[in-house]
């Protein structure tokens, strides 16, 4: 049984929909990409997840069960905005967050020292949050939706703020919940994360479900349009061939759009009777290109 | 129940810990205790042991002297003693170095039958001894007058005796009334649970409002209303709050009643007429359970308030309606001190809002029926009950939205969606 599966859920405030007919499962040590423009209904659907809101229409199922207060302590949360108390010790929230998460006092101390130690701030137990840095806060924070060692987790946006020695920090740290069976629904608007992350994804565009599935799946929907070729010397009249329908010189190679995979043989070919090639590549289509395309085309 | 006490004990903590809390408390304490100690200190300065210094020019006027000289010397406490001199110059010079207060000239005046008399003093204005003067020479006057008529010693006495008139309040259950003391003593006391009611309802009413706001404001809120209902967490955050507070009032109470049970103070305020054993005990009782219920009331109203502002700026903003209630209630009551029986303050000790302040009032100064009681209070928990339910339902749709205030219909839309 998957630990959460959403059906159909529907939920609007007043006249306007904010989710329209949203399914998904999410496996056990799996992290589910929940994509969308702003305004999309990611919130609102994680809101739903989270108990915060009923949906009116549709059913979520945690391991089967259908939501109570119990489910609770299961759920870990790190929201887009950020927030902890400005002025309590990062120990006193944090411990007061997870007793609240139904933690007993000395496991929840045992678990963040781990965790403080684990991103090398130990110093930090008996600091005041306003007294760290904006990276240090998410770490704090991040630590504050992990602690009870959730089994479903729910991140909004995780890397965002964050310098590069951080993001990897906390994507490493991602992956291993994910290696120890936690399953996490993840959104964000970085597609090279959820490109390295994610398994299933879900794109959301004006509250419905536009595409959905495997990423592997979804890619292969999308033609493979683009060609990269670098070759030893000059390669000239690479617009003439048929099906090629524009080609932009970079400076080490050329990338040409083509109409279908077969064209890509001919520039190959094309290429090679002018001299040696050094790289050929037949692009698949990246995930931002695939969200642009899907959601931007539906703006019209 | 187990994570209700998580948040009771958390907001306890923190609020504890403060800073403002200590320092706020410990002010008000310190205040307690220099007003308990006030009547001892007027007692003391002022003394009635230190009569005024006043002199006299030697030779004017003797016989008004000797007659103002016996007028004190029959008062059991003279605050007055004459001393003379030889002319004004040394007089004056006494009053310069301070051993005379200071001292009369007399100047004939035909048509009054008596001499026009000014006192010199340093101090002119509001001196008792001036008052003293006045009163002592117009009795003098009038000692004077009747004796010239030729009227008889035991008229004389029965003319200067002061009527006597004493003041009692009729009791209409049992029988004996309150006496002056007693009633001067129930002002005193009204008084003192008027302005705690007030100031607490007041400082944690907005204190809860507050920490609401800055929750929402620093968004802490959206991890804790995962984790824990949210009515929970309301009510952890009012009862902590609570607790803060009925400790507060403890620890000031419990200074203002060492204070005044010092003897020395003991005795001061049982010269004024205050008596602290002729406190009602129901009064007590009823003022305990006016204040319980009043307190959850405008608690509950204060954390809605809360729980709709986004930003701890528009918070003032929001919480006017409820202070001004408060205060009028405060007014009417201040108003009801002097005034315990007008149709105003029976008809507001019936109204929800005001009855934690006005009901206690009556019981204190009136006489209300104890049904009237009885239905003030019935009538405060069912509104504080209804209330408490209308606000947790604003409270749940309020601590997940962002944005501007919302406006009632937004409000209700939103109660709507969030199905609560």
């Amino acid at each position: 049984m998957n630990p959460l599966k959403v059906e159909q859920v529907v939920k609007q405030y007043g006249d306007k929909t904010a989710v329209n007919g949203l399914s998904f499962e999410v496996s056990e040590g799996e992290i589910y990409g929940l994509l969308g423009a702003n305004g999309a209904g990611k919130t609102t659907t994680m809101r739903m997840i989270l108990g915060l809101i009923f949906p009116d229409d549709g059913d979520i199922r945690y391991f089967g069960n259908i939501y109570s207060q119990e489910q609770l302590s299961m759920l870990g949360y790190l929201p887009e905005e950020r927030g902890m108390y400005p002025k309590i010790k990062v120990s006193d929230q944090i411990i007061y967050l997870a007793q609240l998460r139904g933690m007993s006092r000395k496991d929840a101390e045992t678990n963040l020292k781990h965790w403080l130690d684990k991103f090398q701030v130990p110093e930090y137990y008996d600091k005041k949050i306003e007294e760290l840095s904006k990276g240090n806060q998410q770490k704090i924070q991040f630590i504050a939706a992990v602690i009870h060692k959730p089994r479903i987790l729910i991140l909004d946006e995780a890397f965002s703020g964050l310098d590069p020695v951080n993001v990897e920090l906390l994507k490493s740290t991602v992956k291993e919940l994910r290696d120890n069976g936690t399953s996490i629904v993840f959104s964000t608007h970085r597609m090279e994360h959820v490109e390295e992350l994610c398994r299933n994804i879900t794109i959301m565009h004006k509250s419905k479900p536009v595409l959905q599935g495997p990423i592997r799946e979804i890619k292969k929907q999308f033609p493979q349009e683009r060609v990269i070729l670098s070759a030893e010397g000059e390669v000239t009249g690479l617009e003439a061939i048929t099906g090629v329908t524009q080609v932009v010189r970079q400076e080490n190679s050329y990338e040409c759009t083509v109409q279908s995979p077969d064209v890509a043989q001919h520039i190959l070919k094309h290429a090679l009777a002018q001299g040696p090639v050094r790289r050929f590549e037949l692009m698949e289509p990246t995930l931002n290109e695939i969200f642009i395309r899907t959601v931007g085309e539906r703006h019209e | 129940m187990n994570k209700l006490g998580t948040v009771i004990s958390f907001t306890l903590r923190n609020k504890l810990r403060s800073k403002a809390f200590i320092i706020s408390t410990v002010v008000l304490m310190l205040l307690v205790i220099v007003g308990g100690n006030v009547p001892y200190l007027i007692n003391k300065l002022g003394g009635e042991d230190k009569a005024s210094q006043v002199g006299y020019v030697a030779g004017q006027y003797p016989d008004i002297i000797q007659k103002l000289q016996i007028q004190y010397a029959a008062q059991p406490e003279p605050d007055v003693v004459l001393q003379n001199s030889a002319d004004e110059a040394q007089l004056k010079q006494w009053v310069e170095d301070g051993t005379l207060t200071g001292y009369l000239t007399f100047q004939e005046n035909k048509e009054a039958g008596f001499p026009d008399v000014t006192y010199h003093a340093k101090s002119a204005l509001g001196s008792g001894t001036s008052r003293s003067l006045s009163a002592t020479l117009q009795a003098v006057k009038a000692q004077m007058v009747v004796e010239d008529a030729g009227l008889t010693e035991a008229q004389i006495k029965m003319l200067q005796t002061p009527v006597q008139l004493k003041n009692e309040q009729i009791s209409l259950t049992n029988g004996t009334g309150k006496t002056e003391e007693e009633q001067n003593t129930a002002i005193g006391l009204t008084y003192v649970v008027v302005i705690l009611l007030f100031m607490s309802v007041m400082i944690t009413g907005q204190l809860i409002a507050t920490e609401i706001t800055a929750e929402k404001s620093s968004r802490v809120m959206e991890i804790i209303v995962t984790s824990v209902s949210p009515l929970t967490q309301m009510w952890g955050k009012i009862i902590g709050m609570f607790v803060v507070a009925v400790l507060q009032i403890a620890v000031i109470l419990g200074a203002l009643t060492v204070n005044i049970n010092l003897p020395h103070n003991a005795e001061a305020f049982r010269a004024m007429g205050i008596r602290l054993d002729t406190i009602d005990p129901t009064m007590i009782v009823y003022a305990i359970l006016f204040f319980l219920a009043g307190f959850f009331m405008y608690a509950t109203l204060f954390a809605a308030v809360g729980s709709i502002v986004s930003r701890t700026e528009d918070l003032g903003q929001a919480v006017l309606p409820i202070t001004m209630l408060t205060l009028v209630g405060f007014y009417v009551a201040m108003f009801g001190l002097t005034h315990p029986e007008s149709p105003l303050i029976v008809i507001c000790s019936f109204i929800p809002f005001f009855s934690p302040f006005l009901m206690v009032l009556r019981v204190g100064l009136a006489n209300p029926g104890w049904w009237e009681v009885i239905l003030a209070f019935v009538i405060l928990i069912v509104s504080t009950l209804a209330i408490g339910w209308l606000s947790a339902k604003i409270y749940r749709a309020g601590v997940l939205m962002y944005g501007k205030r919302p406006s009632l219909k937004e409000l209700v839309k939103a109660m709507k969606a969030y199905k609560v």
